[in-house]
């Protein structure tokens, strides 16, 4: 018996001594940091902006290409883009876009890198793109000598290196040419995802991609399609007072053309936020976040958040569950940077986009000629879609389709005007705020010649058949 | 002694500008696209300097950049990056002459140029040679 309880002592002993740690994936013995000289050549590269298997070029990203070599070009240009209705904004990019193309690869993948600079190439539009300058190439996810890869290079030069990624994670890269501030803010940046070596310890039915950005846009003289050019505002940048914070470099472009997902789907996204110089508190509307891997790296991992904070060049993997029909919105929480454009909708009822082309067999959306309407127009797509639909139903407020017939203008201005004095005084406005779930109506401190472009804008809709007027404000 | 510091700071400097990442940062500092462009095209070539030594004002820089073989408004300073461009004909001025020439124009001023990259033909910032 004693002989037992001895042999049974010693097992118990066996099972509290430590077991050996688990070993090291980033031990210096895994890591591969063999990269040959960058090289700078004056070959010009003349065909597509962006190549290469591991690119996905929207918010919906292509699967891991299995491939252990990726080769990826992103050339640089200089072009206009829309970053919110009306607003066209001369940007510089990488691969022709803004944000650049994801690059998606696995730990232990060569990563082979090509850039022509391409900012000196005949543009639309030459007169308001910016000057040709030089521009480089940080890549977030290599470990490399920045002064022999991420060299600048001139216009028509082209640049060539490769790394192997050695940790998991969504990381920035960007261009890193003085002034580095000018550069991001102008657009030139975008995310590589890296992949665990043997994948994600979860399996997820959607991935997306969420790239958070600030715009700092001031309006010219200059003209494109009728609309002033917008240029970047230095002094605003600076200040770090952003004009627009967007999603995937759009002004609430993911509320007009939602994310799609189905009750009961679990939604994997890569969410980075590029700054320049704000955080983000991520936050999904309706759901919780069931693991969040903090800047994409499994290993970093919270269960059950709410809210994920990110600073400039902070990323996480967030992932959820979409628990029944609806939608789901994503916002910066830091509302002031929401109500400059950073939100969007994951939502059951969205729509693959349509992949028919064939836009000269579809009726134009009706659109106002009276100048005021036009203004009110812009306005309105530009600050109150994320809310509100024309003929759409309800969203977080009523649909604007009709309101002219519900209301009178004088109390359409005065609830434009002062909406929280109506929601004290005003029984209607107290009945709108019980039915839309008391999510008040905010003041967009809007002047009264504004109120004005807005009602000629509502009454105009009114006036078209149903069905007629789409507002637009996704991509 | 005093060769010997001189010497040892001369290599400093220059150990400074063996990073490529430096110098090509000062020359997008100054890169002005127009000005190649047109500099190219008349058979002139483009060089990025270093400034060196004292601080200097961009008045004296600009004052600095002109005189024989020098393309007349070619020159870009930006005195944050302690960089200046000018474009000059090398018919007229060759680039171990013309950086002579704006080192004793600076010397008054304790300061001097050390030649980093000259462009002789479109997108080829080439090392110059010492």
């Amino acid at each position: 018996m004693k002989k037992l309880l001895s042999l049974a002592a010693l097992a118990l002993l066996a099972a509290c001594e430590p077991s050996a740690p688990p070993p090291d994936a980033y031990h210096p013995s895994k890591i591969d940091l063999k990269s040959p000289p960058a090289k700078v050549t004056a070959e010009r590269h003349g065909g597509a902006f962006a190549e290469g298997s591991a690119l996905s070029m929207g918010a919906e990203l292509k699967k891991l290409d299995p491939s252990p070599v990726k080769t990826v070009r992103l050339d640089t240009t200089h072009k206009v883009i829309e970053i919110a209705p009306g607003v066209k904004f001369s940007a510089w990019t990488f691969g022709d876009q803004v944000p650049g193309p994801t690059v998606r690869a696995r730990v232990g993948d060569r990563i082979k890198f090509v850039m022509t600079n391409r900012s000196d190439e005949p543009a639309p539009m030459p007169q308001v793109v910016a000057a040709p300058m030089m521009h480089s190439m940080d890549f977030h996810a290599a470990m490399v000598s920045p002064q022999d890869k991420y060299r600048s290079i001139a216009p028509g030069q082209t640049i060539e290196f490769e790394f192997t990624a050695n940790y998991p994670g969504v990381f920035m890269y960007h261009c890193g040419t003085p002034m580095i501030l000018e550069h991001i803010a102008s657009g030139m940046y975008g995310a590589v995802i890296v992949e665990p070596r043997g994948g994600y310890p979860t399996k997820a039915d959607r991935e997306y991609i969420v790239i958070q950005s600030e715009f700092y846009a001031k309006p010219t003289k200059q003209k494109v399609d009728g609309a002033p050019l917008y240029v970047l505002d230095g002094e605003r940048l600076r200040a770090a007072q952003p004009t627009h914070t967007v999603f995937n470099g759009r002004h609430n472009g993911m509320v007009t053309s939602p994310l799609a997902a189905r009750p009961g789907e679990r939604v994997r996204m890569f969410v980075l936020n590029v700054g320049p110089s704000k955080t983000s508190s991520f936050h999904v509307v309706g759901t919780i976040f069931d693991r969040v891997w903090i800047e994409g790296n499994p290993d970093n991992q919270l269960r059950g958040m709410q809210t994920v904070l990110l600073g400039s060049s902070n990323s996480a993997i967030v992932e959820y569950l979409i628990p029944e029909e609806g939608s789901y919105i994503m916002v910066d929480h830091h509302f002031a940077n929401a109500s400059q454009g950073a939100i969007g909708l994951v939502s059951t009822e969205a729509k693959p986009p349509a992949k028919d082309l064939e836009h000269h067999n579809m009726p134009a959306s009706a659109t106002p000629t009276d100048p005021d309407a036009v203004a009110g127009k812009l306005a309105f797509e530009s600050k109150c879609l994320a809310c509100h639909s024309v003929g759409g139903g309800r969203k977080l407020g009523p649909d604007i389709a009709g309101v002219t017939k519900r209301r009178d203008a004088a109390w359409l201005t005065r609830w434009l005007k002062e909406p929280e004095k109506m929601l004290q005084t005003d029984a209607a406005a107290k009945a709108m705020l019980k039915e839309y779930n008391n999510i008040p109506m905010p003041n967009q401190s809007l002047s009264d010649a504004e109120i004005k472009q807005y009602l000629k804008y509502f009454e105009w809709i009114d006036k078209q058949p149903a069905g007629a007027v789409k507002a637009q404000g996704g991509h | 002694m005093r060769a010997a510091v001189t010497v040892a700071g001369l290599l400093l400097s220059l150990q400074a500008f063996a990073c490529g990442y430096c110098v090509e940062d000062k020359i997008a500092a100054t890169y002005d696209h127009a000005v190649i462009t047109r500099a190219l095209a008349s058979g002139h070539h483009v060089v990025f300097f270093h400034v060196d030594g004292a601080p200097v004002s961009r008045a004296v820089l600009e004052q600095a950049a002109s005189g024989r073989g020098i393309e007349k408004g070619s020159a870009r300073i930006s005195p944050d990056m302690l960089t200046l461009s000018v474009a000059f004909d090398p018919r007229r001025i060759s680039l171990v002459e013309l950086n002579a020439a704006l080192d004793r124009k600076l010397a008054k001023h304790k300061a001097s140029l050390l030649a980093l990259r000259v462009m002789e033909r479109p997108a080829d910032l080439a090392a110059v040679k010492r």
